[in-house]
C-alpha cells in the first residue's frame, strides 16, 4: 500500500488527504475507434463529483476502467492512493459501483440480491439483514422486496442497484447515468440517499448528461468530451461567467454555434 | 368457413390479410444471403419430410391398424398446432392481435381473416399433406372420399381455429415475462421430444408396433379432430351412424373454438395491454430473518453464498434451467434408449455424468453481463477459488446423487449389478475431470449465451473459441480419465474381478482430486483476467 513513491507530489486534495480517485495518461481505443484519449483528472475527496458529457464522450468507457470493470490500453488508475489494478483488494473493499447497461442477477428477488451482494462482500449475515432491512426502506423497495429484480421497473432496477452498490460502505460511489429512465419520485429518493452519503465525508463520482442535474446535484464537475477532459474544477469554475452548466457546456464542446435549423421552416402552423 | 355465419362485407378485410401473410412469407426471401439460404433449407426439407409422410401413408392403406395410426396422428397435429404459437410466438407475426388493436375493426371479420390467412404458410401446407395422405391410407369407395374431403376441411380449419384461439387467449401470457420465459424453454422440449420420438419410432417400427396404437385410438376417435378421420373410416366400414356423429362433434368442436377465440379477441381488444400490469404477484412473503431451508443448511461464507445463487439460477432463470434440465434429462434417456433398443451397458450412464459435468463450461458466460456483480467481489486467487467451488459444488450436490441414482437404475435395468461400482467410480472421475476441465474452459474460454434465444447458446462471432473451448475440455477431460480406464482395463484382463469393486472409491478419490486441482488451477487465472472475462460475456 506504501508502494507508490510518487503519491504525495501528485496529490492535491485538502491539506494532504489523497484525492479520491486520481487518474494519469489513461486511454482506451477500439480498433481504429479512440474512446479514452489520455484523461487526467483529480477527484477531491468528500464531494459531490458530476462526469458530464454528450452521448459517445467516453464516460461508461472511463468510469469501467477507473472501476476495474474494464483494462486500460495505458495509464493509471488510484482511488484513495491505491492502485486499481495493482491492490484490487484495498480498491475493491472501498468503491461501490452502479453500472449502466449491465446487468444485475435478475432471478434474484430485491432481498436475495442484496443478501447476495452483502455476503460476497463478506458482511455478516445479521448485518447483511440489518442493512439490508434499512436500504430497502429508504429507497421504498420493502414493499417490492420479495418480487424477481426481473420484474422490476427501472427507476426499482436503479434503487436495488444503488442499494447493492452501497451496502459494504464504500468509501467512493461510482454511478453510471443513474437518473436514466427514473421517474421523478424515485429521483428524489435517489438523490435523498446520495446526498446524506456524501455528507458524511464519502465522494460520490456520477455521469450524467442531464445538465441541469447536475449543476443542482454537485459541487464538483468534470467535463468530457471525445475521450477528452474539457474541463475540470469545482461547479462554479466551470461554469464560469456563463448563465447556466448547459451553456458553458455547449460552449466546451464547441456545439453552441449550431443553427436552429433553418431547413424545417414548414414545420408548425399554416399551410400543412 | 360456413362456420362463422352471416358476415359484413368481409371480403376486402380477408383479401388485405391473405395479401398480407403472403408478403410476410415472400420477404422471407428478402434477407441476408445466409438467412435466406437457411429459409429457403427449411422449406425444401419441410415440404421433403411432408412428402416422405404422404409416401408412407398411403404405402400404409389397407394396413390392419392403419385407422387408428391416422387417428392418433390427427390428435397429435392438433396438440402440435395448440402449443406451437407458446413455443414460437414469434413463429407467425400475424399470430399477435394486439398488433391490430388500433385499426377500426370488427370482431367476426376479422376472426374469418385471421382464419384465412393462418391457412397460408408452410405449416398449414405441411398439416395439409398429412391430412390428404391420412384419407388415402383409410377412405375406401366414393362416400368415404367425399367423407375425406370434409375431415380434411374441418381439421384444417380446426387446427387453425386452435392455434389462433390458444394465442389468443395467451397473448397477456405471450407478452408478459413469464411468457418469454416459457419460450425460452423450447430447446428443451425439443432436445427431451427427439429422444422420445426415437424410443416411439423404434417401439412403432418393430413388430405389431402399429398395434400398441389401438387403446390409444379408441379413446381418441371421439375427440376431435381425430374424430373427422376415424368417422372416414366408418364411412369406408358402412357404418353411418357413428361417422356422422363423429362429424357432428367436429363441427362443434369447430364452432365452440370460433366462439372462444371471438370472445378472447374481443377482450384483448378492448382492454388495456399487459405492460401496465403486474407482470408477476409478489412473491410469498417471509417473516423478517427467516431464511429457506436450504439457506440454513449452507454455510454462511460465500462457498455458501455461491451455492446458493446458482441452485437459485437453475430453477428460476430459463436459460439455466432449461440447460439443467436438459442435460439431466438427457443423460437419463440415454442408457433408457440403448437399453429399449437392446443394447449398452452399465457404462452408458457415464453420459449422466458427462452431460452434467458439461455445466461447469462457460460458468461466467451463464452469468452474462451480471458477472461485474461478481467481478467486483474478486480481488485475489481466494475469491476466485471461492467463487469456483461455490459453482462446483452445487453442481455436485445436484450431480453425485443424480449420477449414483444413474448408473444404479441402469444395473438394475440391465441386470448388471456387478458392473455398478466401477462404472460409478468412472462416472465419478469423468464428473471431476469435466468439472476441473470446466473451471479452466470458464476462465479461459468464456463465451457469451443470448439471453433472448431458446436455442442459441453463443452468439455467432465466438462460435469457434466456445466450440475450441467445449472440445478441447472435452478431450482432455476424458484423457484425464486415462489412468482410470486403463486400471479398469488392467483389473479385468488381470482377472482381479473380485476386487473391481475397488474402482469406485478410487474413481470417486480421483474425480474429487482433479475438481480440486483443476479449481486450483483456474482461480489466479480468473482473478487475472476479470475485465476479460466481463467483455466475453457481454456480447450477448
Amino acid at each position: 500500500m506504501e508502494k507508490e513513491p510518487g503519491e504525495h507530489e501528485t496529490s492535491a486534495g485538502r491539506a494532504g488527504t489523497p484525492p479520491a480517485v486520481l487518474i494519469r495518461g489513461l486511454w482506451k481505443r477500439y480498433g481504429e475507434q479512440v474512446a479514452v484519449a489520455g484523461i487526467d483528472l483529480e477527484l477531491p475527496a468528500g464531494r459531490f463529483i458530476g462526469l458530464v458529457g454528450p452521448n459517445g464522450a467516453g464516460k461508461t468507457t472511463t468510469l469501467s476502467m477507473v472501476t476495474g470493470l474494464l483494462r486500460p490500453d495505458s495509464g493509471t488508475v488510484e482511488v484513495g492512493g491505491h492502485d486499481v489494478w495493482g491492490d484490487p483488494v484495498a480498491v475493491k473493499a472501498r468503491i461501490g459501483v452502479l453500472p449502466e447497461g449491465l446487468r444485475l442477477f435478475e432471478r434474484l428477488s430485491g432481498r436475495e440480491l442484496l443478501d447476495y451482494t452483502g455476503r460476497l462482500r463478506g458482511l455478516a449475515a445479521d448485518e447483511v439483514d440489518k442493512r439490508a432491512t434499512q436500504l430497502l426502506d429508504v429507497l421504498d423497495l420493502a414493499g417490492s422486496q420479495h418480487k424477481l429484480v426481473v420484474d422490476y421497473s427501472t427507476g426499482m432496477r436503479k434503487k436495488i442497484g444503488l442499494a447493492a452498490a452501497l451496502l459494504h460502505n464504500p468509501e467512493v460511489l461510482f454511478l453510471d447515468e443513474p437518473f436514466e429512465g427514473v421517474d421523478p419520485v424515485s429521483a428524489q429518493t435517489i438523490r435523498g440517499v446520495l446526498e446524506r452519503y456524501t455528507r458524511s465525508g464519502a465522494t460520490v463520482v456520477f455521469s450524467s448528461h442531464v445538465m441541469e442535474l447536475v449543476e443542482s446535484l454537485c459541487d464538483w464537475v468534470a467535463v468530457l468530451a471525445a475521450g477528452r477532459i474539457r474541463a475540470q474544477g469545482p461547479l462554479a469554475e466551470v461554469r464560469g461567467a456563463a448563465p447556466s452548466l448547459q451553456d458553458a457546456f455547449l460552449e466546451l464542446v464547441g456545439a453552441n454555434d449550431r443553427a436552429a435549423g433553418h431547413d424545417l421552416d414548414w414545420l408548425g402552423g399554416g399551410a400543412r | 368457413m360456413t362456420a362463422t355465419g352471416s358476415l359484413t362485407a368481409p371480403a376486402p378485410l380477408t383479401a388485405l390479410f391473405v395479401r398480407l401473410k403472403l408478403s410476410l412469407l415472400r420477404n422471407g426471401l428478402r434477407q441476408s444471403a445466409k438467412r435466406r439460404a437457411a429459409y429457403i433449407g427449411s422449406v425444401v426439407f419441410t415440404l421433403l419430410f411432408a412428402a416422405l409422410q404422404l409416401l408412407g401413408l398411403i404405402a400404409l392403406r389397407g394396413h390392419d391398424h392403419a385407422a387408428a395410426l391416422v387417428t392418433v396422428l390427427a390428435a397429435v397435429f392438433a396438440l402440435g398446432w395448440a402449443v406451437m404459437p407458446l413455443f414460437f410466438p414469434s413463429g407467425d407475426e400475424t399470430l399477435d392481435p394486439t398488433r391490430l388493436v388500433m385499426l377500426p375493426l370488427r370482431p367476426r371479420p376479422l376472426v374469418l381473416a385471421l382464419l384465412v390467412s393462418s391457412l397460408i404458410g408452410i405449416g398449414p401446407l405441411f398439416t395439409l399433406t398429412l391430412a390428404v395422405g391420412s384419407v388415402i391410407a383409410v377412405a375406401h369407395g366414393a362416400a368415404a372420399a367425399a367423407a375425406g374431403v370434409l375431415a380434411v376441411v374441418l381439421t384444417m380449419l380446426l387446427c387453425a381455429a386452435l392455434a389462433r384461439a390458444v394465442a389468443t387467449a395467451n397473448t397477456r401470457l405471450l407478452s408478459s415475462r413469464r411468457g418469454r420465459d416459457l419460450a425460452l424453454l423450447s430447446g428443451l422440449f425439443v432436445a427431451v421430444g427427439a429422444q422420445l420420438l426415437n424410443v416411439g419410432v423404434g417401439k412403432l417400427s418393430g413388430e405389431n408396433g402399429l398395434a400398441s396404437l389401438e387403446p390409444v385410438a379408441d379413446v381418441l376417435r371421439w375427440v376431435p379432430p381425430a374424430a373427422a378421420f376415424d368417422a372416414v373410416q366408418g364411412v369406408s366400414d358402412g357404418s353411418y351412424g357413428p361417422a356422422a356423429a363423429q362429424f357432428a362433434l367436429s363441427a362443434a368442436a369447430l364452432a365452440l373454438l370460433l366462439w372462444w377465440w371471438q370472445r378472447g379477441l374481443t377482450h384483448l381488444m378492448t382492454s388495456p395491454d399487459s405492460s401496465t400490469i403486474q407482470a408477476a404477484e409478489p412473491r410469498r412473503e417471509r417473516p423478517a430473518g427467516a431464511r429457506p431451508a436450504l439457506h440454513r443448511l449452507l454455510p454462511d461464507d460465500r462457498t455458501g453464498t455461491v451455492v446458493l445463487r446458482t441452485l437459485r439460477y437453475a430453477w428460476r432463470d430459463p436459460k439455466t434451467k432449461s440447460a439443467w434440465v436438459t442435460s439431466l434429462a438427457v443423460g437419463l434417456l440415454v442408457p433408457f434408449v440403448t437399453t429399449v433398443q437392446g443394447g449398452g451397458s452399465v457404462y452408458t450412464a457415464c453420459w449422466a455424468a458427462g452431460l452434467l459435468g458439461m455445466q461447469m463450461y462457460n460458468q461466467f458466460g451463464q452469468d452474462s453481463s451480471a458477472f461485474w456483480m461478481v467481478a467486483q467481489t474478486i480481488s485475489s486467487p481466494r475469491d476466485a477459488y471461492l467463487e469456483l467451488r461455490g459453482r462446483a459444488l452445487a453442481l455436485a450436490l445436484v450431480g453425485v446423487p443424480y449420477v449414483t441414482l444413474v448408473v444404479l437404475g441402469s444395473a438394475a435395468l440391465m441386470d448388471e449389478w456387478a458392473a455398478a461400482p466401477e462404472a460409478l467410480g468412472l462416472a465419478l472421475a469423468l464428473f471431476g475431470a469435466l468439472v476441473a476441465t470446466g473451471a479452466m474452459t470458464s476462465a479461459l474460454y468464456p463465451y457469451s449465451i443470448p439471453q433472448d434465444s431458446g436455442y442459441k447458446n453463443v452468439v455467432p462471432a465466438q462460435a469457434g473459441l466456445a466450440w475450441a473451448g467445449i472440445f478441447g475440455g472435452m478431450l482432455t477431460g476424458a484423457a484425464l480419465c486415462a489412468p482410470l480406464i486403463g486400471a479398469t482395463i488392467w483389473m479385468h484382463t488381470a482377472g482381479a474381478d473380485d476386487r473391481l469393486w475397488l474402482l469406485l472409491p478410487l474413481g470417486a478419490a480421483y474425480g474429487a482430486a482433479l475438481a480440486l486441482a483443476g479449481l486450483r488451477l483456474a482461480a489466479p487465472r480468473v482473478a487475472a483476467r476479470l475485465p476479460e472475462i466481463l467483455t466475453a460475456v457481454t456480447k450477448g
